[in-house]
């Protein structure tokens, strides 16, 4: 396998993108990388700027507030970049499916890799949906 | 319901007297005041000011008679909340704004401005808060007659 | 010079003990300092091959230029950077194979060139057109003018000690013949204060301001991806293992001994467990720390090596 798509899978460096979620899934995230699940095993490191980024964690129905802002964090990404879904908001809109205030689901803005339903999705599910959007690669 | 409190409530009565329409104890800890429009400022700034209540929130419902703003003040030592209830009536609703005296209320009234529709007197920063860059003017979301 | 000597000093700057050499045992030391800090925080950690696998990965991931950042200073910066400490690394490790091989004065030439990965922080910081970044840099710039007094001194302190020798390789010699530095009450100090003042230069907790990632999204690496930010992580990956050796050739008798893996080690233990131990200082906090205590442990250092202690 080409040895930087080897790196990669082995180091996917995550960004969180809240783009209007309640924080449910913002705080499922957090636990995420908390020590107990101990997500540096795989090389998984959080990131505080898009430019550094592997993976975008996208929470939450994208409200129209937050769309221009959502495009604007996905051109600075630097390319090659997964996309995961987080959330039953970001795969579906939810309950929120058809307010006044959302511009739709995810996939509707940017291209996405994994979709991860739950409200919220548990941290054990938010990592295997990571792993399968670096196995796809 | 401790002596305290039941003083407590006298004090409001006492100092609301005049301006309320009604007093409504719902429950132990609740008490509902309903005053006219004009006086909804004084009263919530008499509250505040002289007999030491902490501003929770304001809420507002789209009601028939017109939009109903409903100030939540605590009085926390007694475990008391006192609403002041309004109407606020009219295609262009307008009130006076509890800013000046009490800072906090800012976002709350540039919410409640920008969802219902209630112009706010005498606001300092009437701006739009939460909705889009480019939602049309004049399109209230909450309001009933809308989406 | 001939072809041959050439060649063999392109080698020695390339392939051992230079770029590569100190780019492998850099990766593997900032792999100890992570796997370390996670067993330390009762976790398991990354495996050994991780850093290898970033630094991969950022190599194969697009190099994006803000609109209106100068091309030359955003991607001279990190090169700046590797060069100082790959340079510093190949004299520091020559002077200790075969001391006679390096110029007199090598110890300053190998202070001022660790002075580089710093500075290419500040001018990429600088030339990314971004707030964050120009505020990680005058961070930088602050931390630099704290923490670099006490180090020199502290540097400079077994050269008073010796009488003078400023060459690696003579004050390598004087410790063989003398026993270590650090035995001396006077380097005793001032290794202290160098390395308080290394864990400031490797951008470690408690002095890690710069690149403080809760207030500064990243600092003055905020703008950089793909290879330009390869290049940034690798040189302070290199500078990991380059300030030990430093230290331990000045004051602990040299690199060349069976012993120096071992010394390495617990140098190394000794950043790491003063990073998991500490929270991150503010900037005005870290520079009261190096101009006054620091400065003073230094400057009392420096001053019983005058007298001889």
């Amino acid at each position: 396998m080409d040895i930087k798509k080897w790196g990669l899978k082995k180091s996917p460096w995550v960004f969180h993108l809240n783009t209007g979620a309640c924080n449910n899934c913002d705080i499922e995230i957090l636990d995420c990388l908390t020590p107990r699940f101990d997500l540096e095993r795989f090389g998984v490191q959080l990131v505080t700027t898009p430019r550094h980024a592997d993976v975008l964690l996208v929470t939450g129905p994208v409200t129209r507030q937050a769309l221009p802002r959502l495009k604007h964090v996905y051109e600075q990404v630097a390319k090659p970049c997964l996309v995961v879904a987080v959330g039953t908001c970001a795969c579906s809109c939810g309950i929120f499916d058809g307010s006044y205030h959302v511009a739709g689901p995810l996939d509707k803005i940017i291209p996405v890799d994994v979709y991860l339903p739950g409200c919220p999705p548990k941290p054990e599910a938010i990592i295997l949906g990571v792993r399968k959007a670096l196995n796809k690669l | 319901m401790s002596e305290a409190t039941k003083g407590l409530i006298e004090q409001v009565k006492e100092a609301l007297g005049g301006k309320a329409a009604e007093f409504q104890l719902e429950s132990p800890s609740r008490l509902y005041v309903a005053v006219a429009r004009e006086d909804a400022r004084e009263a919530v700034e008499g509250l505040f000011r002289n007999l030491g209540a902490r501003l929770v929130t304001i809420s507002s419902v789209d009601t028939r008679p017109g939009i109903e703003l409903l100030y939540h003040l605590a009085f926390d030592r007694a475990g008391l909340v006192c609403t002041v209830r309004t109407i606020v009536p009219g295609p262009s609703p307008e009130i006076e704004s509890i800013t000046p005296a009490i800072p906090g209320a800012e976002w709350v009234e540039r919410e409640i401005h920008e969802l219902m529709g209630v112009d706010f007197l005498n606001h300092p920063n009437l701006a739009s808060l939460i909705l889009a860059d480019d939602w049309p003017e004049g399109s209230y979301p909450l309001r009933r007659s809308d989406g | 010079m001939t072809l041959s000597g050439a060649f063999l000093g392109l080698f020695y700057l390339v392939v051992f003990p230079g770029f590569a050499f100190t780019a492998v045992v850099g990766l593997f030391s900032s792999w100890v300092e992570r796997k370390l800090s996670a067993r330390l925080q009762w976790r398991v950690g990354p495996p050994w091959y991780q850093p290898f696998a970033d630094f991969l990965k950022l190599l194969g991931k697009e190099n994006v230029v803000p609109q209106g950042a100068s091309r030359i200073g955003f991607f001279g910066a990190p090169v700046v950077g590797l060069a100082g400490v790959t340079l510093a690394s190949t004299i520091l490790w020559m002077a200790n194979i075969s001391p006679g091989s390096i110029f007199v004065g090598d110890l300053i030439a190998v202070i001022y060139l660790l002075m580089l990965p710093s500075l290419g922080i500040i001018i990429g910081g600088s030339f990314s057109r971004n707030p964050f970044g120009a505020t990680g840099a005058s961070r930088e710039v602050k931390l630099m003018l704290a923490y670099e007094m006490p180090f020199l001194i502290a540097l400079m302190t077994p050269v008073v000690k010796s009488g003078g020798l400023i060459s690696i390789g003579a004050l390598l010699d004087f410790q063989q013949g003398q026993g270590w530095m650090l035995g001396n009450a006077s380097c005793a100090l001032a290794f202290t204060a160098a390395l308080f003042s290394s864990q400031a230069k490797l951008g470690l907790a408690p002095f890690d301001i710069s690149e403080a990632e809760t207030e500064l999204i990243a600092g003055p690496l905020v703008e950089y991806s793909g290879s330009a930010l390869a290049l940034f992580k690798l040189t302070k990956a290199m500078l990991l293992a380059v300030l030990p050796i430093l230290l331990i050739t000045i004051f602990l008798g040299g690199a060349r001994t069976p012993r120096t893996p071992l010394t390495y080690v617990l140098v190394l233990g000794f950043f790491i467990v003063l990073k998991n131990t500490n929270p991150r200082v503010r900037i005005d906090q870290a520079m009261r720390f190096f101009w006054i205590p620091l400065l003073a442990l230094a400057t009392l250092g420096i001053v019983l090596a005058a007298v001889g202690v």
